[in-house]
């Protein structure tokens, strides 16, 4: 809190300073709001925390992969995934906000990790990974689009809880993210405990900040409306540390050298692909695509283009049959 | 006698002044407005505009990926350039406001900002589109909130001028009368006395006096009449078009960072929605524009500006469907594309609609300004020898007078 004070402190003098001697000696006071995000929420307003998580056993468990896999093209008749090999092309429901998982290159083409595990399933059906659609989404409407068959699937960072259970389906877990600490590399902060009556950013509405609130350090929760706003935040000294999943934080890392992740991951977010529930054969399906990634490499390939290598050991499958 | 040429004498001289300084400080008055408080609000209403413009077109640029074209870049520069000469201009009329204040400190930390994003934005990282949303909020809560309060206050030193030169002269007039009526009552008391007819003296200064108070008298009327134009066909008119321009271009770039933001920020277009509403509503500005009693070429222009919004209003919601159904490039082409059916071509047509209604508008304010300037030419001059012939008749007619006695 002190350094974070006084680095403002010495910002603002340092502007004011500047203020000052671009107009007459006489002149006193100028002063400067250092501009913020718009919408900031500086202390943030702290989402209520989940409700009882609705009993699903497992959440991590899925649907067990049928054998042998159906091979490209051939797809079983009367399947979900014969539907949408008539169609021509997989829909598939994706961020393109978040640097590194779903977003627009500079082409405006929207890549990805995400974006690279959708395409592995449209090569699974139709041998073919373009033939795919992406709808750009909000987190918001990931569940409202597959409810309403806008897409056939959601890849999204989206995280398998069984409150999402009662409303959707998963595929077995593809990443295995958590909540962690991004801190400017001068920091000497060693995560989230370490940050106690600092300015800690996060997107407004998010769990991420609901689990800053509930530290026992209490960190101040900043929000913003996007997660690049965190890091404008953190470039410009108005907060000391960015805390959502290690994900998005890589994300944002790549984004800017002079800034690190500390600590380890203090919350669990299991990654799975989101179906509507009336599809299970195309869970079994999904899974079975992500059995073979697993084993054939592919997933680390997916991992090292994305994120760096050496790619760890891939999220093994856990199945309720 | 000699006591009451001294009264009339005293009288006829102090009409002779206040006839004169009047006209003198009127003709300043109407001077400032049209040399001075008019430009000045001419300068505010241009930074205003080029502030609104440069927060548009670099949100436009920004849509292009990250080589943005470069007429618009050149485009973004001269509004800035637009901004910082009409900021020096007021600044040099020597006031020195809050506003102006945070205009100077804030416009160099809103073009930093907007380096920034570019630079990052030529990196191909989604951090340029935040410093972007940034440098946006910045020109909208500090700069454009700024600028307007400016323009605000340039019009009340405006209307200021304006009624100071179209004031009615309440000193002067009334002097006048009673000198009149002093001349008369002092000649009709000599015809009794004397049976003489007509005092040539007296006759001289009764006639000048009358036609220095008829002159005051339709000066005035003529000045007020065509500052009263310049205001209700010229100023006011512009007033109402500028903040119907800076409406459109705001709108303009909530369009484009809309598309920006893609999807996480919705305030955007509930911004640009309350900009339509504000434009186009029952009571917006632009119905407001065409209502008024106006030139056939103003309401013309206005009318067209309708129409042509009306256009764009489509584009705008063709493209959230487009967008809605994941054709993100698709959404982005037709918000920058060249087409004619294309956003920027739609919006420039509003632009030069307004542009034209102001120019006619603003031509209107200068002619009305510069009549009023010619009917106060030579007022201060004639009154006050007009007022030296008076005095010298009063002086001569009352010395034969005393003359005749001895």
């Amino acid at each position: 809190m002190k350094s974070a004070r006084a680095l403002l402190v010495a910002v603002s003098a340092a502007v004011l300073l500047a203020a000052c001697s671009a107009t007459p000696a006489d002149v006193t006071g100028g002063s400067v709001a250092a501009p913020v995000p718009n919408g900031v929420q500086d202390p943030a307003k702290i989402p209520p925390a989940a409700t009882a998580a609705t009993a699903c056993g497992d959440p991590v468990a899925s649907l067990r992969p049928p054998a042998p896999l159906p091979a490209p093209g051939h797809m079983p008749s009367g399947s979900t995934m014969a539907t949408i090999l008539a169609r021509g092309r997989l829909i598939v429901g994706v961020d393109q906000t978040t640097y590194l998982f779903g977003y627009r290159d500079s082409h405006g083409a929207i890549v990805g990790f995400d974006i690279d595990m959708a395409r592995a399933m449209a090569k699974a059906i139709f041998g073919d990974p373009s033939k795919i659609q992406f709808v750009a989404i909000t987190s918001a409407e990931r569940i409202p689009y597959l409810l309403e068959k806008k897409v056939d699937l959601v890849a999204d960072t989206m995280t398998i809880n069984c409150d999402r259970w009662a409303q959707v389906d998963f595929s077995t877990v593809y990443y295995n993210a958590g909540q962690s600490v991004l801190v400017p590399s001068t920091s000497k902060a060693t995560g989230i405990d370490s940050l106690g009556g600092q300015k800690v950013c996060a997107a407004i509405g998010s769990t991420s900040i609901t689990n800053i609130a509930a530290r026992k350090s209490h960190p101040i929760p900043v929000a913003v409306n996007d997660w690049t706003d965190c890091l404008v935040m953190l470039q410009q000294n108005q907060v000391a540390a960015i805390s959502t999943d290690d994900t998005i934080l890589r994300g944002l890392a790549a984004q800017d050298p002079d800034v690190k992740l500390v600590g380890q991951p203090f919350t669990s977010e299991p990654y799975g692909l989101a179906m509507a529930p009336s599809s299970s054969d195309l869970v079994r399906f999904v899974n079975g695509v992500l059995e073979q990634m697993r084993s054939n490499g592919q997933w680390a390939a997916i991992y090292d283009r994305w994120l760096g290598g050496p790619a760890p050991t891939p999220p093994g499958p856990k199945y309720k049959d | 006698m000699t006591a009451n040429l001294v009264v009339l004498f005293v009288l006829a001289l102090a009409f002779g002044i206040a006839g004169t300084v009047g006209g003198i400080q009127r003709g300043d008055l109407v001077g400032n407005v049209r040399t001075n408080s008019g430009p000045l609000t001419v300068q505010a209403q241009s930074l205003y505009r080029a502030l609104s413009d440069a927060d548009s077109t670099e949100a436009s640029a920004f849509l292009s990926g990250g080589a943005e074209p470069p007429a618009l870049r050149s485009r973004y520069l001269g509004d800035i350039a637009t901004a910082s000469a009409a900021l020096t201009a007021l600044s040099a009329s020597g006031s020195d406001t809050p506003a102006l204040r945070s205009l100077s400190v804030g416009l160099p930390i809103y073009t930093g900002l907007v380096e920034t994003a570019r630079a990052d934005n030529r990196l191909g990282l989604p951090l340029g589109a935040a410093y972007l949303r940034e440098a946006s909020a910045q020109m909208r809560n500090v700069l454009l909130t700024a600028a307007k309060t400016l323009y605000r206050d340039e019009r009340a030193q405006l209307a200021n001028d304006r009624n100071g030169g179209g004031g009615f002269p309440w000193i002067a007039i009334p002097l006048g009368a009673i000198v009149l009526i002093l001349l008369i009552r002092a000649q009709r008391a000599m015809t009794r006395r004397t049976k003489r007819i007509l005092n040539p003296g007296l006759v001289a200064a009764t006639l000048t006096v009358a036609i220095a108070i008829g002159w005051i008298t339709v000066s005035w009327a003529v000045g007020a009449e065509h500052l009263h134009s310049s205001r209700a066909d010229g100023s006011d008119r512009v007033n109402v078009l500028v903040n119907a321009r800076i409406d459109a271009l705001r709108a303009r770039a909530d369009e484009a960072l809309t598309l920006v933001a893609r999807g996480n920020d919705v305030s955007f277009d509930s911004d640009f929605k309350a900009m339509m509403t504000d434009l186009t509503g029952d009571r917006g500005l632009l119905h407001q524009a065409a209502s008024a009693p106006v030139a056939a070429g103003l309401r013309a222009d206005v009318e067209a500006a309708i129409t042509d919004l009306k256009a764009w209003q489509a584009e705008n919601t063709a493209m959230h469907a487009t967008n809605d159904k994941g054709d993100y490039p698709g959404a982005v082409a037709s918000a920058i594309g060249p087409n004619a059916t294309d956003a920027p071509a739609l919006f420039a047509k509003v632009d030069d609609d307004l542009d034209r209604g102001i120019l006619v508008a603003n031509g209107e304010f200068a002619a009305q300004a510069k009549d009023a300037a010619s009917a106060l030419r030579g007022l201060a001059i004639g009154v006050g020898a007009l007022i030296i012939v008076a005095l010298a008749g009063i002086t001569v007619g009352f010395q034969r007078r005393i003359a005749e006695y001895r």
